[in-house]
């Protein structure tokens, strides 16, 4: 089931076209990733999801309803620039955007304080905002957001400024996150984190939606046929024994006297007689299809060699 | 609704608890005292040095009946006019004056010759002292009998008294020179915080327009409901502001001032309250030798009232907020419509055209309270605030005060209704500079 349906999104601005007849469905409880190049019109389409911005058409339905204002309370996000009061002190604007949310003064204390030990932030409390780096004022608000326990979380950009060992916790709580059950959005630029949290992605491009689906699926359907063998003990050079087989991209040996190849299949063609071969011939170590990651996929898509 | 409360407690506690405004809130009505008390200190201890005039009176009927005072000093003196010109030539305070042969006749034939600037209070001191003489002189020519006598006679004094005329109260005794003074300072009162904490709000919701916290914001809370509570945290503000403000001046009208003033006009100031006859306070007391000005007792007598202070403050109080309100509404949906605070200048001329208006129609109350402009004026809620603020201490029914407090409050639930489509449609605009046709069509969407 979606939790989100926005079909057909168009928005222009009056310089350019932000958004040109865009899909995308959002399984419920599925980490969602938003990729494209800057500009793309990802930060657009949260934004039209979250009813900030009106779409010229198209219409966004929340659990197959055309969506309304009261939807959107129920959505914690995360905008890309930080949303706080300069001036207010860290733990007082924390509890006052808690309470916005419908949590008791005492209640969002209580939350507050877990959150704040997990991160071990405690002594930013009486802190004001303008005094935090970008990566501090972010973890704020990443936490106010998910404070309340929404049941489906849009973070725009929700990484940058982050080091890698708080993108790495960041991780961690978005899969905790869907893993009580809630859905999360977000727009990225790092693929590493779409291979290892998304379910699902939408790829946006000048606009438009260029690519949809399941991370996996997707992978998986634009491999090209690479595979790399391992092996060591060559009783014939390999090299040889396969090359009428398949074409052999690479083959290399190192130090330890373990070789590697790397080869392309025809399309549909089985690779059993090949495994077969190496096998006879040599002491298989592995035996891998190179799947390409997303990386490539993005670069591939937004140069239109997909 | 508890929304907007958490929003009013947020805008009220970062305000109220700064630096700036406690200060402020405390160091106002002190300056304020320091200035209204600063004409009375200069007359008091700056006074003026007394100036020396040599008196050469060619025509022997002036010199002698010149009066000398406080500030100039005549000495007839029997020389040349250069000689007495040279003789003090270093002494800034030294002049001559200088009186022709034939002055009964020709009026014009007197001169004053300085060391240093004279100033327009001595020359008028002067001429009328020599205009007067030459009448009584002139007079005696005729020969009239007892002339003296008669003169005496035909000299008046005349000191006006004020009744205010009030259906409700007796009259009493008013000064509308105190009147139409705390009217101009009620106004102007009104008017800096219409315009000051008016552009709070504007500059605060610009302020979070750029920061982003509107994106977080409107994602919890109801535009409308941001709005008003801007609206009326800050009103809470200013409302905090002016109360401490009032129960400071009430303090010093009816604690500071009394202890501070000569007793025995405290005693005929209050006489005055309870209703007592001015003419014959003043009489009683000339008789026992004290001079009393009618005119200070009357203005003492209105500022020292705690209850009419009360009533003046009370509607003050109601003004203000009303006429803060309806600003502030509009503001806020200027504020909401740009980006920044400089393309908000071209929106805002539409906020400050009436307040402008408003002023200069304060300023016609010092000539004329009653003329039809500032009664009109006085009920059209964008100018009301002010211009009835500076109405009021003259002395209106209170019906009037009604209907206008009743049309300024409809009006503010009016502009916050329509501000608040203009706001909604305003926050989630980035990048568009709107001119005032467009914030029409927004109020159509």
């Amino acid at each position: 089931m979606n939790i989100i349906r926005a079909e057909h999104i168009t928005k222009r601005f009056t310089a350019h076209t932000a958004l040109d007849d865009v899909t995308v469905e959002i399984p419920q409880g599925s980490v969602y990733g938003l990729l494209g190049p800057n500009g793309a019109g990802k930060t657009t389409l949260i934004r039209i999801i979250n009813r900030i911005t009106m779409p010229d058409s198209g219409h966004v339905f929340f659990h197959d309803k055309e969506m309304t204002q009261d939807d959107v309370y129920r959505i914690g996000y995360l905008p890309e620039e930080r949303g706080l009061y300069r001036k207010m002190k860290v733990g007082e604007q924390a509890i006052f955007l808690a309470r916005l949310k419908g949590l008791s003064r005492h209640e969002s204390l209580v939350r507050l304080k877990k959150w704040f030990n997990k991160f071990s932030i405690e002594d930013w409390w009486d802190k004001k905002v303008e005094d935090l780096s970008k990566g501090m004022a972010q973890k704020i608000q990443f936490i106010v957001t998910i404070l309340h326990e929404p049941k489906l979380l849009i973070f725009d950009e929700p990484f940058s400024g982050f080091d890698p060992i708080n993108a790495n916790l960041l991780k961690e709580e978005i899969l905790g996150l869907r893993d009580k059950g809630a859905t999360v959005i977000f727009s990225t630029h790092n693929m590493s984190s779409v291979e290892e949290i998304c379910d699902h992605i939408t790829l946006i491009n000048l606009s438009k939606n260029i690519l949809s689906g399941n991370v996996d699926e997707i992978r998986h359907s634009h491999g090209n046929n690479i595979f790399t063998i391992q092996y060591r003990n060559a009783e014939k050079d390999l090299k040889e024994v396969l090359q009428n087989k398949c074409e052999i991209l690479e083959c290399s040996t190192d130090i330890m006297g373990q070789g590697l190849m790397k080869i392309h299949i025809e399309n549909d063609s089985d690779i059993r007689p090949i495994i077969s071969l190496a096998n006879e011939n040599s002491e298989i170590r592995s035996f891998t299809e190179i799947i390409p990651s997303m990386n490539d996929i993005f670069i591939r898509a937004v140069n239109g060699t997909l | 609704m508890n929304n907007i409360g958490i929003i009013i407690g947020r805008e009220y506690k970062e305000r109220v608890y700064k630096k700036s405004f406690i200060i402020t809130t405390i160091l106002m009505p002190v300056l304020l005292l320091l200035l209204s008390a600063a004409p009375a200190l200069i007359m008091r201890y700056g006074g003026t040095t007394k100036r020396n005039f040599a008196v050469i009176d060619k025509s022997g009927i002036i010199a002698s009946k010149l009066v000398s005072d406080d500030e100039v000093e005549f000495t007839p003196l029997e020389s040349s006019l250069q000689d007495a010109l040279a003789a003090n030539y270093e002494d800034d305070n030294y002049g001559v004056l200088y009186i022709g042969e034939n002055i009964l006749t020709d009026t014009n034939d007197a001169k004053l010759y300085t060391n240093s600037s004279s100033s327009v209070t001595i020359e008028a001191n002067i001429s009328k002292q020599i205009e007067k003489i030459i009448e009584t002189e002139r007079l005696k020519q005729y020969n009239i009998e007892n002339l003296d006598k008669i003169l005496e006679q035909v000299k008046a004094s005349v000191h006006l008294t004020t009744f205010r005329n009030e259906k409700e109260k007796e009259s009493t005794a008013s000064s509308s020179a105190a009147a139409s003074v705390v009217g101009m300072i009620l106004g102007f009162i009104l008017y800096f915080f219409l315009v000051i904490y008016g552009s709070i709000v504007m500059t605060s919701v610009i302020e979070e327009k750029n920061s982003r916290v509107l994106d977080v914001m409107i994602s919890t809370v109801k535009p409308f409901q941001m709005m008003m509570g801007k609206i009326l945290g800050v009103a809470a503000v200013a409302a905090t502001q002016i109360i401490i403000w009032g129960a400071i001046i009430v303090l010093i009208a009816s604690v500071v001032i009394p202890s501070i003033m000569p007793s025995d006009l405290m005693e005929n100031v209050k006489a005055v309250q309870g209703g007592a006859d001015i003419q014959a306070l003043v009489a009683q007391s000339g008789a026992q030798g004290i001079e009393i000005d009618t005119s200070m007792l009357t203005a003492m007598a209105s500022i020292t009232d705690t209850g009419y202070i009360t009533m003046i403050l009370t509607t003050l109080f109601l003004f203000l907020i009303g006429g803060f309100l309806l600003y502030a509404a509009l503001y806020a949906a200027i504020g909401a419509s740009v980006d920044q605070a400089q393309d908000a200048q071209q929106l805002t001329i539409v906020i400050t055209a009436p307040i402008i208006v408003a002023f200069v129609v304060l300023m016609m109350i010092m000539q004329d309270p009653n003329s039809q402009i500032v009664y009109w004026c006085s009920f059209i809620p964008f100018t009301s605030p002010i211009v009835m603020m500076g109405r009021i201490p003259v002395g209106i029914p209170t019906s009037e005060i009604i209907t206008s407090l009743v049309l300024l409050y409809v009006t503010f639930i009016a502009a916050v209704w329509l501000s608040g489509k203009i706001y909604k449609i305003g926050v989630s605009m980035h990048g568009v500079k709107p001119s005032l046709k467009d914030l029409w069509r927004w109020l159509h969407y």
